[in-house]
C-alpha cells in the first residue's frame, strides 16, 4: 500500500498549478477549506506558456471577474505589468478592456509567494498519475512518487499536460510544454472513470535574443500614460498588492505598479516570408497530417494565414517583452509547426529580424481534453462526484478563461464540502456564466476563446462593474474579506443612489439623466456628485447613458429568466417524456441542460418542448 | 443590478378564436397593461370593473367601440397585470387592435405562453395547466403545420436569406468589435450602411405582405355599396348563387347588411350587402345608411353598383375616399336595359364590368375582375407568394426597427456597441421566425471573412 500522505483527508485538492490552479486553489482556501495544491514542478507554478500577456478583448473583462470574486490573476497582473494599455478606447465602455504585457517570471514568483502565504493551503510538489476514487465518488490520487493523497474533493486542471505530445516539423517529444513531462497516466485513469476524452492542438511562435532584433526598423508601440489596473484597488487595501512581498521583508518582488513601462514592436511578414511558408508547407507537422488535434481558428497558424488568406500581402506581427531580467522575446503572430530550419528563415524574412536568433523553437502540442458536455454548471463532473475540472482539460484556451474556471471550481469544491448550493454564475451577470454555460450546454470543437460577441449581453457585462454585477453572490458565499464587501456594498449604494436622484431631479426643466442622454453643451452636474470617487461617476454616467439599451437587455434576460430558475432533475429521462419530439429528446438526452434555461439554447429545442417539460418538472415536484 | 428589474415584458394574443364569434377577447398580460390603458382608453378603472370606451390607435383613430377590463396582479389570470379589451368579433378589427398593440411595443404570446405564466406565478394548479397545455398542443400543432409549410417555403428561404446577410453585417461590425489588436482591413462604413439599407428594404417589403396574409387568413370583404334599388341585393345573390336577400323592386328593402361568404380561386370572399345610400334619407334609412359607412370602414374590395338606366350618382365622401383603382370595381347593372354612362373623370381608370343581375349576364366577368384584383395584391418573391401572420410581423417591425437605429448611428455616429446591440436585436428577431442564430454562427462568418490570429 502506497504512504497516504500526512495521513489525512484534504477538503480540495488541486491538480496542476498553472493558471487554472492557481486560482481553485486560493479560492477554496480562502473560503476555509483544508487545500493541496499538487505540482508537478513548484518551479514552473503560474508560467505563461504562450505569450507574455493578460487581458485584452473579453479576457480582461475576466479577469477583472475574477478580481472581484475574490481572486489573485487581477492584482498578480498590476503588480508584475511592464506595459498596461486599454483597447477598444473608441468602440464603447462595454467592450473596451484592459490589456498588460507581464514580466513573466516575476509574475510566477509573485503567485508562488501568494500561495505560501495563503493559510490553509499547502503546495507539494509530486506528479499526479491517477484518481483513487471508490464507483462514481472520487477519494484522491495516486502520484509518481508512490503517495497517496486522498480528499473530499479534486480538482483537475491538467493544462496541455494530458498526454502532451510537441510537434516541430517531423520532430516529435512527449510533454506539455517544450522543457516539462506529459502526464501520460492519468488519461487512463480519467478513461476508466468513464470520462470521454479527445484530442486538441494549439500551438505557440519562436522565441528570439532582443539583442539580435534590429527595432529600428520596427513601429514602436507604447503603454498608456495613464495605466488601466486590472484589480478594483477603490475597495481593496491600500498596501495588498504588495502585501505578499512585504511578508516576506527583503524578498520584495516588482516596482510600483504601471510604473518604468517597456514598449512592444510591430513589424510585418514579407512576400519572401509568404513564398518560404509555400515553399516548406510540406515540412509542417499540421499539414503533412502529423496532427490530428483540432486547432484554434483564431490564433492561425502562420502556414495557415498564407493558404487561407492568401489575398493578403503580409500578416501583422508584434515583438513582446518577456520581463525586465531577460532579453527573450516572443514574436506574436507566427505561431508554427514547421522545422526548425524554415523557422530560421521565416523570421529572418521580417524587416529588423533579420540577424535574429532563435533560444526557442515554435512548436504546436496536442493534449486529451474532456468535452466538457460531460460537467455540471458547477464544473463538477457528471460521471464522478467531488471531481471538478478547470481550465484547458475543459476545451478552453488562454490563461483569464483558465483562472476563471480555476477560480469557480476552487469555490464549488470548498462550497460542496460545506453542503451548500454551487455558484453558477449567470449568462447575464458574467463572462465567466457565458463561458461555462457554453461550455457546459454545448461543448467545443476547437479551444474554446471568449469573445465580447459570445455574450448575448454585453452591455451589461462592462468590465468596470464586475463587483456590482457579482454582489449578491459575494454577499452569499464570502469570497471578500468583510472590509471589502463593505466597500463595495458602499460603491453600489452611491451608483443606485445617484442613479435615482440624476433620473428624477430636474435641472432647467428637464432631469439630470435627459441632460446628459442629450449631451447638453457644459453641462455642470450637481457638485456633490462631481466629488463622487471616479468609478461611481463613470458607472452612473454610463447606465444613464445606455438606459435604453441596459434596458431592454434586462428585458430579454427576463424573458428567459424564468426558466433559468427551473432545474430539470438528473435523473430524468428525456427519451420517455410523452409529448417531447423524438429529435428533441435526443438532442436533450445528448446534452443533458441542468435547467430549462439551458435546455432552450440548444438549438432545436421549441418553446412547446419546453412547455412539456415545465409541466413534466413541476409535477415531480409537487409528487414528493 | 438585479434590485429594479423592470415587470415581466408585455404580451399579447387574442383569448378568442379568430373570426368565430361575436366578440372578439384580447388578452394582455405583464408589466405595461396599465401603462397601455391610461394611453388608450385615457384611464386605468378600477380593477375588475368592465368599462366601455373607443380603442383608438396610435394615430387617434377610432378602431372600434370596445369593453375593457384591467385585473391587477397576482389577482388575475396570470398572476400579472391583466389588460383585456373586447372589440366587435369582426377579424378585421381584431387585427387592427392587435396591430396596434405591437406597434405600442406589446410582444405576441408564443404559443401557450399565458398558461406558462399562470403557471408559474402559482395562478394554476397542475391538473388545470396539463388540461390548458394539451389544447395548446394540439392547437399549436395546427398552427405550426400552417407556419411550417410557410417556413419550408418560400418564406422559409427568404427569411434565410435576409438572415445569411444580417449575420454577415454583424460578423463585419463585430470584427472591428473583438479584434482591435488585428490588422483587420480598414472599415468601410460606407458599403455597410448600403448592406443595411438593403436589408431593411427587404425586410419591408416582406412585412408588406402581412396584408395580404390577413386576406388568405380571414377571407376578403368584398362590401357592394350604391344607391337605394341599384340592384345591390339581386347581386349579392347571383354572387354566392342563392337567394340571401330578400329582393323587391322597392328601393331601401335592405336596412342592415347582409354578409355571405363563398370561395372565389383561391380566396374566401365575403361579400356583404349594405343599404342603399340614399341622398334624402328618411330616419329608418339614415341608422342603415350609417351602417353601411361602418362597413365600408372594413372593406378590402368595393363593389360600387350602378344603375345603367340613370345618370352617375353622386356617393357620399366616407366612400368615395376610399375608393383606389386597386380596390374598387364598378359594376354597372342591367346592362340589358341601358349602356354603361361616362364615369366623372376621377373614375374613368377603374375597373368596370356590366352585369344583369337579373339574368346573370356578366357575372363572370365580374367575378375573374374580383379575382384579379385580389391576386393583385399579393407580394410575390422570386415567383413565390409570401404571406406573413401577426406574429411574424412583429418580429419583422422589431427587425427593421433594429436596422433602422443602426443606420441611423452609421450615418451620424454613435457607440459601435450600440449599433452593433441594434444589429443583434434585429438578428434575434429575424431568428424567432426562421431559427435562431447562436454566436457560433456569427464566429464562424467572422473567421471566414478575416484573418484572425496573432
Amino acid at each position: 500500500m502506497a504512504y497516504v500522505f500526512q495521513g489525512k483527508v484534504f477538503d480540495v485538492i488541486v491538480c496542476g498549478a498553472g493558471h487554472a490552479g492557481c486560482e481553485a486553489a486560493l479560492s477554496a482556501a480562502r473560503l476555509g477549506a483544508d487545500t493541496l495544491l499538487l505540482t508537478g514542478n513548484l518551479d514552473t507554478i503560474a508560467q505563461m506558456s504562450c505569450n507574455p500577456a493578460i487581458g485584452g478583448q473579453a479576457k480582461g473583462h475576466i479577469v477583472r471577474e475574477i478580481d472581484a470574486l475574490g481572486g489573485e490573476m487581477a492584482m498578480n497582473t498590476d503588480a508584475t505589468g511592464i506595459q498596461f494599455r486599454l483597447l477598444n478606447e473608441s468602440k464603447g465602455p462595454a467592450v473596451q478592456s484592459p490589456r498588460a504585457q507581464c514580466d513573466k517570471k516575476a509574475y510566477q514568483l509573485r503567485m508562488k509567494q501568494t500561495l505560501e502565504a495563503q493559510p490553509n493551503l499547502l503546495v507539494f510538489q509530486a506528479t499526479v498519475t491517477g484518481l483513487l476514487r471508490d464507483g462514481r465518488r472520487v477519494l484522491g490520487c495516486q502520484t509518481n512518487l508512490d503517495i497517496d493523497f486522498h480528499g473530499r474533493t479534486v480538482v483537475v486542471t491538467t493544462g496541455t499536460f494530458l498526454r502532451g505530445l510537441l510537434h516541430i516539423g517531423k520532430n516529435k517529444n512527449e510533454g506539455g510544454r517544450l522543457g516539462d513531462f506529459s502526464a501520460r497516466t492519468l488519461s487512463a485513469s480519467l478513461l476508466e472513470a468513464g470520462i470521454e476524452l479527445r484530442r486538441l492542438k494549439t500551438g505557440t511562435p519562436p522565441r528570439v535574443l532582443g539583442r539580435s532584433i534590429d527595432f529600428g526598423r520596427m513601429e514602436e508601440q507604447r503603454g498608456d500614460t495613464r495605466p488601466t489596473f486590472f484589480a478594483f484597488h477603490d475597495t481593496r487595501e491600500n498596501d495588498e498588492l504588495f502585501h505578499v512581498e512585504h511578508s516576506r521583508g527583503q524578498q520584495r518582488l516588482g516596482w510600483a505598479p504601471g510604473t518604468d513601462q517597456i514598449s512592444c514592436w510591430i513589424t510585418y511578414t514579407t512576400d519572401r516570408s509568404a513564398e518560404i511558408v509555400r515553399r516548406n508547407l510540406h515540412t509542417s507537422a499540421m499539414y503533412s497530417g502529423e496532427i490530428e488535434g483540432v486547432g484554434p481558428r483564431y490564433c492561425p497558424s502562420i502556414e495557415d494565414k498564407f493558404v487561407r488568406f492568401a489575398d493578403k500581402p503580409r500578416h501583422l506581427l508584434f515583438l513582446e517583452p518577456e520581463g525586465r531580467h531577460t532579453d527573450e522575446y516572443y514574436i506574436n503572430g507566427l505561431s508554427t509547426s514547421m522545422s526548425l530550419e524554415v523557422q530560421i528563415e521565416l523570421v529572418r524574412s521580417v524587416p529588423g529580424l533579420e540577424h535574429a536568433e532563435l533560444v526557442r523553437p515554435a512548436y504546436a502540442v496536442e493534449y486529451d481534453f474532456a468535452p466538457p458536455t460531460q460537467l455540471w454548471p458547477s464544473l463538477e463532473s457528471r460521471k464522478m462526484d467531488g471531481l471538478f475540472f478547470a481550465g484547458q482539460i475543459n476545451g478552453t484556451s488562454g490563461y483569464e478563461e483558465a483562472a476563471g474556471q480555476g477560480t469557480i471550481a476552487g469555490i464549488n469544491a470548498a462550497l460542496k464540502v460545506r453542503s451548500t448550493e454551487p455558484l453558477v454564475l449567470g449568462r447575464h451577470e458574467a463572462y465567466l456564466g457565458v463561458l461555462i454555460d457554453d461550455l457546459v450546454t454545448k461543448g467545443t470543437n476547437e479551444p474554446y476563446r471568449m469573445f465580447t460577441s459570445r455574450a448575448e449581453y454585453r452591455l451589461l457585462l462592462n468590465h468596470a462593474s464586475a463587483e456590482l454585477r457579482l454582489l449578491t453572490h459575494l454577499r452569499r458565499i464570502g469570497l471578500v474579506p468583510a472590509v471589502r464587501l463593505a466597500r463595495i456594498e458602499a460603491k453600489a449604494a452611491r451608483v443606485w443612489r445617484w442613479l435615482e436622484t440624476l433620473e428624477r431631479e430636474r435641472n432647467a426643466g428637464i432631469t439630470w439623466g435627459d441632460h446628459v442622454r442629450r449631451e447638453t453643451p457644459e453641462l455642470q452636474l450637481p457638485s456633490e456628485f462631481v466629488a463622487e470617487s471616479e468609478s461611481v461617476r463613470d458607472e452612473v454616467l454610463y447606465r444613464i447613458r445606455y438606459r435604453g439599451y441596459l434596458e431592454r437587455e434586462r428585458r430579454n434576460i427576463e424573458r428567459l429568466t424564468n426558466l433559468e430558475h427551473v432545474k430539470i432533475p438528473a435523473s430524468l429521462d428525456f427519451k420517455t417524456v410523452r409529448g417531447l419530439r423524438k429529435e428533441c429528446a435526443l438532442k436533450l438526452a445528448e446534452f443533458r441542460p441542468a435547467t430549462l434555461g439551458q435546455a432552450s439554447r440548444i438549438s432545436g429545442v421549441s418553446p412547446a418542448d419546453l412547455s412539456v417539460l415545465l409541466v413534466l418538472i413541476e409535477s415531480g415536484r409537487s409528487g414528493t | 443590478m438585479s434590485t429594479a428589474w423592470p415587470h415581466e415584458e408585455t404580451i399579447v394574443a387574442l383569448a378568442t378564436p379568430s373570426g368565430e364569434s361575436a366578440i372578439a377577447l384580447v388578452r394582455l398580460s405583464g408589466g405595461e397593461c396599465a401603462r397601455l390603458a391610461r394611453e388608450i382608453f385615457g384611464r386605468v378603472p378600477p380593477p375588475r370593473t368592465a368599462s366601455h370606451a373607443d380603442y383608438r390607435d396610435g394615430a387617434g383613430a377610432v378602431v372600434d367601440d370596445v369593453l375593457f377590463t384591467y385585473f391587477a396582479g397576482p389577482a388575475s389570470y396570470t398572476g400579472e397585470d391583466v389588460l383585456e379589451i373586447g372589440c366587435h368579433g369582426s377579424p378585421y378589427i381584431a387585427e387592427r387592435v392587435l396591430e396596434d398593440l405591437v406597434g405600442r411595443g406589446v410582444r405576441m404570446a408564443e404559443p401557450g405562453e399565458f398558461t406558462k405564466r399562470a403557471f408559474l406565478n402559482g395562478r394554476m394548479d397542475l391538473s388545470q395547466a396539463e388540461a390548458v397545455m394539451d389544447l395548446i398542443h394540439a392547437r399549436s400543432e395546427r398552427a405550426l403545420e400552417a407556419a411550417n409549410r410557410q417556413l419550408r417555403g418560400a418564406l422559409g428561404k427568404q427569411i434565410a436569406t435576409s438572415i445569411e446577410r444580417l449575420v454577415g453585417v454583424v460578423a463585419q461590425v463585430e470584427a472591428y468589435i473583438d479584434f482591435p489588436e488585428e490588422d483587420l482591413p480598414t472599415e468601410d462604413r460606407g458599403r455597410l450602411r448600403d448592406d443595411v439599407a438593403a436589408l431593411r428594404a427587404e425586410l419591408g417589403r416582406l412585412l408588406a405582405t402581412a396584408h395580404y396574409g390577413a386576406l388568405l387568413r380571414d377571407g376578403v370583404r368584398a362590401v357592394i355599396v350604391g344607391e337605394p334599388n341599384a340592384g345591390k341585393s339581386s347581386l349579392l345573390n347571383r354572387l354566392v348563387g342563392w337567394d340571401r336577400a330578400l329582393v323587391s323592386p322597392e328601393p331601401g328593402t335592405t336596412r342592415d347588411y347582409l354578409e355571405e361568404a363563398r370561395v372565389l380561386g383561391a380566396h374566401k370572399v365575403r361579400f356583404v350587402d349594405t343599404a342603399g345610400l340614399n341622398a334624402a334619407p328618411g330616419a329608418l334609412e339614415a341608422r342603415g345608411i350609417e351602417r353601411t359607412l361602418e362597413r365600408a370602414a372594413e372593406a378590402d374590395l368595393f363593389l360600387v353598383v350602378l344603375d345603367a338606366t340613370r345618370p352617375y350618382p353622386t356617393l357620399p365622401a366616407a366612400i368615395t375616399d376610399r375608393l383606389t383603382v386597386a380596390n374598387t370595381i364598378f359594376v354597372w347593372n342591367k346592362r340589358d336595359l341601358a349602356g354603361p354612362g361616362t364615369p366623372p373623370v376621377e373614375w374613368a381608370h377603374f375597373p368596370r364590368v356590366g352585369v344583369s343581375a337579373l339574368t346573370g349576364g356578366g357575372v363572370g366577368d365580374l367575378e375573374s375582375t374580383i379575382s384579379g384584383l385580389i391576386d393583385n395584391q399579393r407580394v410575390t418573391f422570386d415567383g413565390d407568394v409570401i404571406a406573413i401572420n401577426a406574429r411574424h410581423a412583429g418580429d419583422l417591425v422589431e427587425a427593421t426597427q433594429g436596422l433602422a437605429q443602426a443606420e441611423a448611428k452609421l450615418v451620424d455616429g454613435g457607440a459601435d456597441e450600440l449599433m452593433a446591440s441594434d444589429l443583434r436585436g434585429a438578428l434575434e428577431a429575424l431568428g424567432r421566425i426562421g431559427g435562431r442564430v447562436d454566436h457560433e454562427r456569427i464566429l464562424d462568418k467572422l473567421f471566414a471573412s478575416f484573418c484572425i490570429g496573432k
